[in-house]
């Protein structure tokens, strides 16, 4: 006698592209959030943005409240 | 589903639940908050750092302000971020997920990312106030946060996955893996290493409303998701 098994294999309905797109936002949304020390606007304002922290302490508050490490 | 409305329902839901996360810190970690930069604030002025004087308040008045009114912003740009990742990783694992509907997986896999990806490595480096961390120590303490979450997150689908290979009683064997690997971390990783020199009941009650402030957030991104996502599934 034969068996025959039916094996169903599910795979995800949404394309790789949008998981890249997805990807990108969190890390960058991570990185902005979580962890800029100046890092972000000094590619345009230069060391002074290491002084300033715009990014950073407009974020701080935020940091300190989700568990990440600050100053 | 369309990816242009994948993503677009994976964004609008993190940054609702973004929203939420930033506006209850607004309402419930901002007073702690306000406390522990007073006693730094103290701080500064008993060791000659700083002076009492207008010009300091009119500074410290004008940088609060600032971090202030980026608690709600920052929720969402975090939102974007965090919701991005439970979006990806509830379109990889909507199948393999226990629960009926797509509202009940989408609230079951939040629960389990507050769990593996907030509150497990809580336990071993907890949210801090102001006046605790050094500056010169803040990229370490960032490195093993991180490690702590990768570990966490990591380990948990390894195990996860080892676990859906094995039958019956075998199963456990997922869980018992899982939960040597969190105990090998917790006792191999070093601890923070700033001291706690603010009072513990500040700490404390910081540290208890930074939890309700984070599971405000994946309470609410596992419900919104899951509304869009049965709506918009075909």
């Amino acid at each position: 006698m034969s068996r025959t098994e039916q094996v169903s294999v599910s795979k995800t309905s949404v394309s790789k592209i949008a998981i890249l797109a997805l990807a990108i936002v969190f890390a960058a949304g991570l990185f902005v959030v979580g962890f800029d020390q100046g890092h972000i606007f000094s590619l345009v304002y230069g060391e002074q943005a290491f002084i300033d922290l715009t990014i950073h302490e407009l974020t701080h508050d935020m940091r300190h409240a989700a568990g990440f490490p600050c100053h | 589903m369309k990816s242009s409305v994948f993503i677009l329902i994976v964004l609008i839901s993190g940054a609702f639940a973004g929203t939420i996360h930033g506006t209850v810190n607004f309402a419930i970690v901002e007073p702690y908050l306000d406390q522990a930069i007073g006693l730094e604030n103290e701080s500064l002025f008993a060791s000659g750092e700083a002076e009492n004087t207008l010009e300091f308040w009119a500074e410290y008045e004008s940088y609060r302000i600032w971090q202030k009114s980026g608690q709600v912003l920052a929720g969402i740009i975090l939102g974007l971020a965090m919701g991005s990742l439970f979006g990806i990783v509830f379109a990889l694992s909507k199948n393999s997920l226990p629960g009926k509907t797509d509202i009940s997986k989408s609230i079951i896999l939040s629960g389990l990312m507050w769990l593996v990806l907030f509150i497990i490595p809580f336990l071993k480096y907890p949210a801090n106030p102001p006046t605790v961390g050094e500056t010169e120590t803040v990229l370490l303490r960032t490195i093993l946060y991180v490690s702590f979450m990768i570990i966490s997150g990591i380990g948990f689908v390894v195990f996860y996955k080892i676990s859906l290979k094995l039958k019956n009683n075998k199963k456990y064997f997922g869980i018992i893996g899982y939960i040597g690997l969190l105990i090998a971390a917790f006792v191999l990783m070093p601890e923070n290493p700033d001291k706690i020199t603010a009072p513990m009941n500040l700490v404390n009650e910081f540290r208890f409303v930074s939890i309700l402030g984070v599971s405000s957030f994946w309470g609410s991104v596992g419900i919104i998701l899951g509304l869009f996502w049965k709506k918009f599934n075909n």
